[in-house]
């Protein structure tokens, strides 16, 4: 087993943060194995335990799945139109790497503009990413917001 | 009088009521104005109770939390007597905030600027270079932390007045005080906030969200991406269940109070399964609702179990007792923005199964990130920028129901209403 590139890893985030930015939400959840989950802890508390603390997001697969498909829709009307999203990705370490899959760090900035807005979201995320035979897929993405609070955010309506 | 209510109105009076018509007004500069929010600072968040944090937040000797509440820094710490207090996060020597840290745990408080020393009854216990100042100077508690002027609590629902006339807390909330009853009879060991708290905000007055969080005549419009969700979920969605008719209704509980109790199809840790949760979870709710009927009594366990209720506690302090149990109070700002805080209330002792699904339910609608709240701030936003046609457009209407007084249905707007009585009576209106 040839062991992944951290350059080939990149590319992975790069093409999921680029489908977020262009509004391809269905395409994003397909990159989630079929026990993905896509958690954003509270912003006081990065490492709780979702099964005992209140998070912001806590979606197993179907949840993702059903967050994705309300995004296309003009009845999710926080996000219709859509806002401007825009994702940075920086400091991509893989932390660890076995034949099954990595986990890796990565910064994430994510801006979202809409009706003269900007909101800006710090984010430091960690994937759990599997080694399958249709290339890497996400097990789970842990989103830790680096602000005190969604102030003046007041809401995660596009995927981080 | 302030300048709105003279150059708008030429009355008493903010709202216009026209009973024969069936028609009640509120003036949109209501939601804009700065004076309004100054004479609201006074004369609400002056007066009223303000919900400051629930007891279970401190569970131990020592513990705090820092809150903002009514346009005030305050902190809650509980007595080494065991005692829960409310101060003004400010030292009685130049001001700075001598709880720094959002929660924590300690026996005193040293303000970081000159090192004056609290306990947790608030006495100021130690100050370095004290021999500039008389040796009686900090006699009789002279320097000591400020409490506001009133703090009780109800069922561990801890609450703060400014106002040292006000009335005691139980008789504030009146027909409240039963609802409040029916969230913390759920737990047989009491109830307890979990860890995590949602702290987001909304760029709208604070009334509209009031007005937003117990307004079932939005759901099939504003949250039908939100339906849509219930309806993929499996074996959540019941095929006749008809969000324009969920039984119960309406009413005004006294003092600007309110609630909308109604039925609906999720599931309700206490104490309504749905397939979703499996054999075990049927077996733990089957649990949670015979323990329930033999502490309570079949009615009130039913009543408990299969009913919904969104409860208004005036002026900001909701409380959902929906797919979770949330808490939710918020603060204006400005006109334009609020800040709003949500955490999760549950059973103590829960089931780590039904914990989960509680925590997991409470994010499915609720919340910054839910399948509703979003939406939601989006409709206060959309509200809030379009009052800029204020001057050709003036009035929001919220008659809803009004032609059928005796029996309020779960999206009709009596809520709303009783709301805006009680604001515009302490706003100074004579009726």
């Amino acid at each position: 087993m040839a062991l992944l590139t951290r350059a080939e890893v990149e590319d992975f985030l790069y093409h999921e943060a680029a489908l977020l930015d262009e509004w391809k939400t269905m395409e994003w959840a397909e990159l989630f194995t079929e026990d993905g989950e896509y958690l954003v802890p509270p912003t006081d508390l990065p490492d709780a335990d979702k099964n005992a603390a209140l998070f912001i997001i806590n979606d197993d697969h179907h949840r993702l799945v059903q967050r994705a498909k309300r995004l296309t829709r003009r009845t999710a009307h926080v996000e219709f139109p859509h806002s401007k999203v825009r994702h940075t990705i920086h400091n991509v370490r893989i932390l660890e790497q076995d034949e099954a899959g990595l986990t890796v760090a990565s910064n994430q900035i994510v801006y979202r503009a809409k009706r003269q807005n900007l909101d800006t979201f710090v984010c430091h995320t960690i994937h759990q990413l599997a080694r399958t035979a249709d290339g890497l897929r996400i097990r789970s993405k842990r989103v830790m917001l680096d602000i005190d609070g969604l102030r003046p955010h007041g809401m995660i309506s596009a995927i981080l | 009088m302030n300048k709105p209510l003279e150059s708008g109105l030429g009355g008493t009076h903010f709202i216009r009521i026209d009973p024969q018509r069936c028609e009640f007004l509120v003036p949109r500069w209501a939601f804009t104005d700065q004076a309004v929010l100054d004479k609201e600072r006074e004369e609400i968040f002056g007066r009223c109770w303000l919900y400051v944090g629930h007891a279970s937040e401190i569970p131990k000797a020592g513990d705090f939390v820092a809150r903002k509440v009514g346009g005030r820094q305050l902190f809650l710490w509980r007595g080494e007597d065991g005692v829960p207090r409310v101060y003004f996060n400010t030292c009685t020597h130049r001001g700075a905030m001598v709880c720094r840290e959002k929660q924590g745990n300690a026996k005193r408080l040293t303000c970081p600027y000159h090192g004056w020393t609290f306990d947790t009854r608030g006495g100021m216990v130690e100050q370095p270079g004290a021999s500039g100042f008389p040796d009686d100077f900090f006699a009789n508690g002279a320097k000591d932390l400020i409490s506001p002027a009133k703090v009780e609590a109800y069922r561990d629902f801890v609450f703060v007045n400014f106002d040292p006339n006000a009335v005691d807390l139980t008789t504030y909330l009146a027909g409240a005080a039963e609802y409040l009853d029916l969230v913390a009879d759920q737990g047989e060991l009491g109830m307890e906030v979990t860890p995590g708290e949602q702290v987001y905000s909304m760029r709208a007055n604070w009334k509209l969200l009031y007005e937003n969080s117990a307004d079932g005549y939005h759901a099939i419009t504003a949250h039908a991406s939100y339906f849509d969700y219930l309806r993929a979920t499996v074996g959540v969605f019941r095929e006749d269940f008809d969000p324009h008719d969920v039984g119960g209704g309406g009413k005004s509980l006294g003092n600007g109070h309110a609630v909308i109790e109604y039925q609906a199809p999720w599931g309700r840790p206490v104490a309504q399964w749905v397939p979703q949760w499996g054999e075990s979870g049927r077996a733990e709710i089957a649990r949670v609702k015979a323990e329930l009927s033999a502490r309570l009594g079949e009615q009130r366990a039913d009543r408990i179990a299969n009913w919904n209720r969104n409860i208004l506690i005036f002026p900001n302090l909701i409380i959902n007792d929906i797919m979770g149990l949330t808490i939710r109070s918020f603060q204006p700002v400005t006109p334009g923005y609020l800040e709003v805080s949500a955490v999760s209330l549950a059973p103590r002792g829960e089931h780590p199964e039904m914990r989960a699904w509680r925590q997991y339910n409470f994010n499915e609608f609720l919340g910054p990130a839910g399948f509703a709240t979003p939406d939601d701030v989006e409709m206060l936003e959309l509200c809030q920028q379009a009052y800029q046609n204020m001057p050709e457009v003036g009035w929001n209407d919220i008659s809803k129901g009004m032609n059928r007084p005796d029996a309020n249905q779960g999206d009709d707007e009596v809520q709303m209403r009783s709301f805006w009585i009680r604001w515009d009576e302490l706003m100074g209106a004579a009726r």
